[in-house]
């Protein structure tokens, strides 16, 4: 990804999980109305705490995004919360949100994995030219 | 709550920008000038402290300590009177000494730094911000 690019979505995204975090805590109990009975039922703790759990949450990958610190672990952390989040709220208007802004965690894990271990998924690895020590128009 | 989301956002475009400047200052490394060439000599010159701690350092406690702020005024944390009090004289202080370093770079230094700059336009838009939304 170009740089300016990555760091316009790092961000912009920093952005988003902080305030929504800032948000959550503001009003915990309304933020939990959006969870499926379902979900609600397995929680261990009120949903109240377990809500500010998530705020603390999306306030240290908010911190960690802006200031570009463990950048591809934030986003990690990032998009499986955003999984659960598309899990336990089901199918609502606003899910195509939680889509784009989980499309953007992917590409900023893409573009910041340590490359030892982009060096072991197959589809990531940088294939070496094979007309290496010789032109391109020799081949 | 519109006001507040905007200088929030403000406040982390502010954090990311100077936490970029700290850092490259302390790899000594050059920032990168995305408009003009002048950035390096305005971040070397002899106005780049300010009471012995760089201005750099300063914006990002700054913009820190606004983040803070405009986040207890969101989430209601007492006393908001004390707390709006000290974002408006914090912003109104800030939105001063970008002034000043502005100053400094037009007819001082007679170089213009893209990131100062832009620092200094994020702070007067905050400024911006709470004056009109205080009026309306």
């Amino acid at each position: 990804m170009k740089k300016s690019s990555f760091h316009i979505l790092r961000v912009g995204l920093a952005i988003t999980f902080l305030w929504i975090g800032i948000l959550i805590f503001k009003n915990p109990e309304a933020w939990g109305g959006y969870l499926e009975p379902w979900a609600v039922g397995l929680l261990p703790i009120p949903l109240s705490e377990a809500m500010i759990g998530t705020a603390i949450i999306d306030i240290i990958i908010g911190a960690l995004l802006l200031t570009d610190t463990l950048i591809w672990l934030a986003a990690l952390a990032g998009a499986i919360h955003l999984v659960i989040v598309l899990a336990v709220s089901g199918i609502t208007d606003i899910t195509v949100r939680d889509i784009g802004l989980l499309a953007g965690l992917i590409a900023i894990i893409a573009d910041s994995l340590p490359q030892t271990i982009q060096n072991k998924i197959v589809f990531m690895k940088t294939r070496k030219p094979e007309y290496q020590g010789r032109s391109p128009e020799h081949n | 709550m519109t006001a507040f989301a905007l200088l929030f956002t403000l406040s982390a475009i502010g954090t990311s920008e100077t936490v970029y400047l700290v850092r490259k200052r302390i790899a000594s490394e050059q920032p990168v000038c995305l408009i003009g060439e002048d950035c390096t000599l305005v971040l070397t010159s002899r106005y780049n402290k300010l009471f012995i701690i760089p201005n750099d350092v300063l914006g990002l406690l700054f913009y820190i300590a606004v983040s803070f702020i405009a986040g207890f005024l969101v989430i209601g944390i007492e006393p908001l009177a004390f707390w709006a009090f000290v974002f408006k004289l914090s912003v109104a202080i800030g939105a001063l000494i970008s002034l000043f370093f502005t100053y400094l770079q037009w007819r001082v230094i007679r170089a213009w730094c893209f990131w100062c700059l832009m620092s200094a336009f994020t702070i007067w838009l905050m400024e911006g911000i709470i004056l009109i939304s205080s009026f309306i």
